[in-house]
């Protein structure tokens, strides 16, 4: 019925090597989550699939002895969630991921084929912005890594070059007193789109916020990293002062679209409300209250 | 060839590896009991466990399944849990159409492999993924966490809640819905719709397909239908003219791989697009239809007292809500196959008469050679009471000769289907010092969109309903279906009068506050009663519940008004609201008939026309027709709805079947019982058992040389309304009131409901688990209406955009069953199914004011739209 060609190669050479010589008539195949509803809308006609289920690398995930992580981009949130270190390391990750749809989905979907879909709404990509993961990517001219917020370009364009695949993700070590979350808003309980998202990562010490990152999503042709609003809250004890001129510089990112999901007014107001209760989420986790 | 391990059973499946697993297991495989509602992730009605884990089927490649356990429904029995949750959602009344049920049931199986006794809150998260139209999730939570404790159901009097008595088939994947029971070798047909709103269009030659074009030049009789006998404005294939966006222009027809390969720019298809019409512009515009010149299909009008009492106190204000879709998981989806001169039209639907008739029209053939043999329907709610597919497979079947199959897309479902009319109200009402209700002054616009379809009902429905039920002195009242080039409106549960009860409840709140009333106590005090007189001049002499409605509820307005948060950001409120609702359609003539045999060697055989779409008739009117009869609802043999087998039972709409059909089982039970009598010479009490093929009566057998039986037909006695709303427009109406408890969120706009209570005067309860099955169903929809629920054509053509409520939106229900006996309905019992929805949004707005002191004036109560009510007040 169909003439298109389905490969799983065992190797990321094999897949590159595949990949580059489809000639941009291939998809990679993560979870499918994305793919497959693309495929049946009629919106990619793919000529060679090429699954990455197979390639131990791109469905490991790893605590490396400095305590940085490294999580394949074809990981699932399902598989994620069982591991025993993850969940510790890095809550608000987590979280984001296993946001995504529903428990079917979430035993599918990857954090790679999020970012590589390329919707401003991912969920995992604010976490992974806030988290300060850095990319691995491959392609016919070797290897590179790249920060998680420079990846994408504009609602479903990515700066992967001709030919490339995303790897994985580093997640940098966590110093003491390290907490993150991530939050969305969306009007049903479940299994819907954020009409904005915001993720923030801390480092405290006494009281004292001493690094700081804010990603927000769905506010934008892109995920954003929010850093005024991160430089805002160093230096402070997440007084309402620091709050309020955080959330300030989260509105002040914001160049969101009027939808039937929310207007311009609201994201801009949720951005704000948002960021404040991530950072006190994420302040809990940092000071072991949570 | 990819290698399962299925169901337990290594098994080859020879299909490209790119195939979603769900088309494999369905069309590879033969396993129909795994269902597709949308192909994209959303509804999991596809939901299959992988390697033990739930999976949407329809997200799965083949090849990712490659070597590993694939089980479904059809192998859930095998599995440890399997058959006590099968026997636990059947007792519990956890499946109604059945659609959603077999992926309800692969997620819950894998919920309880790890977690054997969940909570509520496991429950939710395990089944979040999987959605249900019907039920309101509630029953199915219970059934999940209950599972062991099922007791044995009791004999099925009226008045006992026996588990549904088709309900078997849906728990194990046997049951056929309209797309799972095609012929193999059946052609494929696909519509070609209009991508415009409003456009010409013409087409050239279409030789160079790889399929059959079929278009209005094929018709072989009339191109056209709709729900009125005089009004046929829709042609199954338009002609040169698309009205919305949806719009059936021609459909392919051919193998299912030809017709699949076609892409839309090789259709020779030239379009035009013209400016849309919407109801702001439509009225006094160029007409969409020459027959409606200014594009007002209809104007409903009410005329109650001559002059207002003097008030002391006035309310006003305007509303609007938007289109609404019925969303059944199952997309329409159905058969046809000729038979020398006959066609036979296989598929899901709530009216095999009026299908019957318009395929007849279509085809230019009598009536008699025309037969509609429904399949299973996975929910309707209003929706498949218009035609679908049938003309068109029906047409391509009867041209080609050989069976044609349809199955709409979801996004297809949802851009052709009827919607709720959205409304526009203007309101205004008063009250005397004492918080007596003085006046209330009414005017609405319905968008009809592009064909008439249910508008005339709408227009009919609204005028005589949007008071409420209530003591009105001076009562005004319009409400016109204006044409546009929007999706038609049809029937939805309640026709138009869900969106006027909210305008009509908001009121009543500003009423109160003003006089100082209790917002319960002011319904109470105006509430209609028995022997009072409505504005349409009709005489309620009997069955009027709604003032016990309102006291069963008291006790919980107080509580839950206690408990609610009033300082914070999380803001409680309680809200109120009531209802009525004409059971049957308006003034008009809405007969069913039923029958019962006894044949000579013992067997007992109802014939049912009344469609069950899932809302339980089956079960009611056999429940009936034994009790009337005088032997137990298990000795009975069902022919159910076939049109070559069973009589005109009408439409399952309008919340008529317990009523009328109800009546007419009652009339065929009692009609049989008097012959058998006859025979046996027996006095009224006589009692009959049959067993063994052997009916006694008085425990003599009575011997039968020839086939008995007993036929029963009720029409419920209405008076046509007058042009100023003056008559009887039903013979009897439910009444219910509800309350909503909600927690909104100050800074997000967000709303977290906590309880629904509803009190429901359903005249007598025939079968108490099936009505609080369709109360819960009623309001989850209600929910939907009220929070999140617009269609946007273009915009929400997936269960994504669209989106309906999940398990975690439906809070917990508590349900009050008050009967107050109807005379004139089968034991007393009026209906159900319409009434749950309608009180259900009020009730919430009247919450977020509670909360809040915002009155929203549009639905759905978006949060970015509380935020803006909450900042303006
Ligand atoms: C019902 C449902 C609900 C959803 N809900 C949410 C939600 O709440 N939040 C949310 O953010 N998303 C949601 N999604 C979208 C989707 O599930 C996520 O984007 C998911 O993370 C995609 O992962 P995947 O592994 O399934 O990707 P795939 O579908 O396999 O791939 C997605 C895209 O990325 C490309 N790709 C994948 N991996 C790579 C790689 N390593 N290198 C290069 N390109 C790659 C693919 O070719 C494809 O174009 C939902 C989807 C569905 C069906
Ligand atoms: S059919 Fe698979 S989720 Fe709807
Ligand atoms: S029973 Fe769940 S959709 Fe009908």
């Amino acid at each position: 019925m169909t003439d298109i060609r389905y490969l799983a190669p065992p190797t990321l050479d094999e897949a590159v090597r595949a990949f580059a010589a489809a000639q941009g008539a291939a998809r990679i195949l993560a979870g499918g989550t994305d793919l497959l509803v693309q495929m049946r809308n009629g919106m990619v006609h793919p000529g060679t699939i090429i699954d990455i289920k197979k390639i131990p690398e791109m469905t490991s995930i790893t605590e490396a002895a400095d305590g940085s992580f490294w999580v394949g981009a074809a990981v699932s949130g399902a598989v994620l969630a069982e591991h025993p270190r993850f969940g510790k390391v890095w809550p608000g990750v987590l979280e984001a991921i296993n946001l995504i749809g529903s428990t079917q989905v979430q035993g599918r979907a990857s954090a790679g084929g999020n970012l590589c879909h390329g919707s401003p709404a991912a969920d995992s990509v604010p976490a992974m912005v806030a988290a300060g993961a850095v990319l691995t990517i491959a392609g016919p001219n070797g290897r590179r890594t790249m920060p998680v917020e420079a990846f994408p370009v504009g609602p479903g364009r990515t700066s992967l070059a001709a030919g490339e695949i995303l790897v994985g993700f580093t997640l940098p070590a966590r110093p003491a007193g390290s907490g993150d979350a991530y939050l969305r808003m969306i009007p049903r309980t479940e299994m819907d789109i954020a009409v904005v998202g915001v993720g923030v990562s801390l480092t405290m010490a006494g009281g004292v916020v001493t690094a700081a990152r804010v990603g927000l999503g769905a506010a934008a042709p892109t995920v954003l990293l929010v850093a005024d609003a991160a430089k805002v809250l160093v230096g402070s004890k997440l007084d309402d002062a620091a709050l309020n001129a955080a959330a300030a510089a989260c509105s002040a990112a914001c160049k969101p679209i009027d939808d039937k999901r929310g207007t311009i007014v609201y994201r801009t107001k949720v951005a704000a409300v948002l960021l404040k209760r991530a950072a006190a989420i994420a302040a809990d986790r940092a000071q072991g209250r949570a | 060839m990819t290698s399962l391990l299925l169901n337990g059973a290594a098994t080859q499946v020879a299909a490209a590896p790119e195939t979603r697993l769900s088309a494999a297991l369905r069309d590879e495989c033969g396993l129909t009991g795994t269902k597709v509602g949308c192909d994209a992730g959303d509804c999991g009605a596809c939901t299959v466990l992988l390697d033990g884990a739930q999976v949407c089927a329809c997200l799965v490649p083949l090849a990712q399944a490659e070597g590993r356990a694939v089980t479904t429904v059809e192998g859930l029995a095998a599995t440890p849990q399997g058959a006590a949750l099968q026997a636990a959602f059947h007792s519990h009344g956890a499946a109604q159409c059945g659609i959603c049920t077999p992926g309800m049931l692969m997620a819950a199986t894998e919920l309880l492999a790890a977690t054997p006794n969940p909570d509520e809150a496991q429950v939710q998260a395990a089944l979040g993924g999987v959605l249900c139209r019907c039920t309101g999730y509630r029953a199915i939570i219970k059934a999940v966490l209950t599972l062991s404790t099922a007791a044995p159901p009791p004999p099925g009097a009226v008045g006992d809640s026996i588990p549904r008595l088709d309900g078997l088939p849906k728990l194990d994947g046997s049951e056929r819905f309209g797309a799972d029971d095609a012929p193999a070798d059946a052609l494929w047909l696909r519509p070609i719709r209009s991508p415009h709103a409003h456009a010409r269009f013409s087409i050239g030659d279409a030789s160079h397909l790889p399929a059959r074009l079929l278009t209005a030049a094929d018709i072989p009789g009339r191109n056209g239908f709709g729900i009125y006998p005089d009004i046929k404005d829709q042609a199954v294939f338009a002609e040169g003219l698309a009205r919305y966006r949806g719009d059936c222009v021609a459909a392919l027809v051919g193998e299912r791989a030809a017709v699949e390969a076609v892409r839309w720019e090789d259709l020779p298809i030239t379009w035009q697009e013209l400016p849309p019409l919407t109801a702001a512009t439509a009225p006094g515009a160029a007409p969409l239809h020459p027959r409606w010149p200014d594009n007002i299909l209809t104007t409903g009008r009410l005329r109650s007292g001559e002059t207002a009492p003097p008030a002391a106190h006035t309310a006003q204000g305007q509303w609007t809500t938007g289109f609404v879709e019925h969303a059944y998981i199952e997309p329409e989806a159905g058969w046809a196959e000729r038979h020398g001169d006959t066609i036979h039209v296989h598929g899901c639907t709530q009216a095999p008469y009026m299908d019957r008739d318009e395929v007849a029209a279509v085809l230019g053939i009598p009536l008699d050679n025309v037969r509609i043999i429904p399949s299973a329907c996975g929910g309707g709610f209003g929706g498949k009471l218009d035609v679908s597919f049938q003309p068109m497979v029906a047409v391509a079947a009867w041209l080609t000769g050989r069976p044609v199959r349809a199955v709409w897309s979801r996004g297809e479902s949802l851009a052709s289907s009827t919607k709720r009319h959205p409304a526009s109200i203007h309101a205004t009402a008063a009250c005397d010092a004492a918080g007596r209700l003085t006046s209330f002054e009414f005017t609405a616009d319905y968008d009809t969109g592009a064909y008439a379809s249910w508008g005339p009902t709408v227009a009919g429905r609204v005028p005589v309903h949007c008071m409420g039920p209530y003591r009105v002195p001076y009562v005004r009242s319009q409400a016109r279906a204006v044409l546009t080039n929007n999706p038609p409106s049809g029937a939805f549960r309640g026709f138009g009068v869900p969106q006027a009860a909210i305008a009509q409840e908001m009121l009543w709140d500003q009423l109160a506050d003003a006089t100082g009333l209790d917002r319960l106590e002011f319904r109470v005090l105006n509430a209609l009663r028995e022997g009072d007189t409505t504005n349409t001049g009709q005489h309620l002499r009997h069955s009027v519940g709604l003032v016990e409605c309102l006291e069963a509820l008291r006790p919980h307005w107080h509580t839950l008004r206690a408990q609610r948060r009033t300082t914070g950001r999380l803001r409680g409120g309680v809200g109120v609201a009531c209802m009525w609702y004409g059971i049957g359609n308006t003034g008009m003539p809405n007969p069913s008939t039923m029958r019962l045999t006894l044949a000579p060697d013992g067997r007992l055989t109802f014939h049912n026309g009344a469609v069950d779409i899932g809302q339980g008739s089956t079960t009611v009117l056999a429940q009936i027709a034994a009790e009337a009869l005088g032997l137990p609802v298990s000795a009975l043999h069902m022919v159910l709805y076939d049109t070559a087998l069973t009589a005109d039972a009408g439409k399952t709409s309008a919340s008529r079947q317990t009523f009328v059909s109800g009546r007419a089982a009652q009339a065929a039970g009692a009609a049989l019982r008097g012959e058998i009598l006859r025979r046996a010479n027996a006095g009224p009490d006589a009692r009959l058992t049959l067993s063994d093929g052997t009916l006694r009566v008085n425990n003599e057998p009575l011997r039968l040389d020839t086939t008995l039986e007993g036929t029963g037909s009720y029409d419920p006695p209405t008076v046509p309304l007058d042009a100023d709303g003056q008559g009887i427009p039903y013979a009897t109406y439910g009444f219910a009131a509800q309350l909503a408890a909600l927690e909104v969120d100050l800074d997000l706009g967000t709303i977290h409901l906590q309880k629904i209570v509803a009190a429901h005067d359903v005249g007598r309860a025939i079968n108490p688990l099936l009505v609080r099955g369709q109360v819960e169903g009623g309001i989850a929809q209600g929910i939907g209406l009220a929070l999140m629920e617009e269609y946007l054509p273009g915009r929400t053509e997936n269960l994504h955009d669209y989106l309906i409520p999940t398990i975690g939106d439906v809070p917990d229900i508590e349900t009050i069953l008050i009967e107050a006996r109807e005379p004139l309905g089968p034991f007393g019992a009026k209906g159900i199914g319409e009434p749950a929805l309608v009180p259900t949004a009020p009730a919430i707005l009247s919450a977020i004011r509670d909360a809040t002191g915002a009155t929203l004036r549009r639905v759905p109560a978006l949060p970015h739209r509380v935020l803006e009510a909450i900042r303006g007040h």
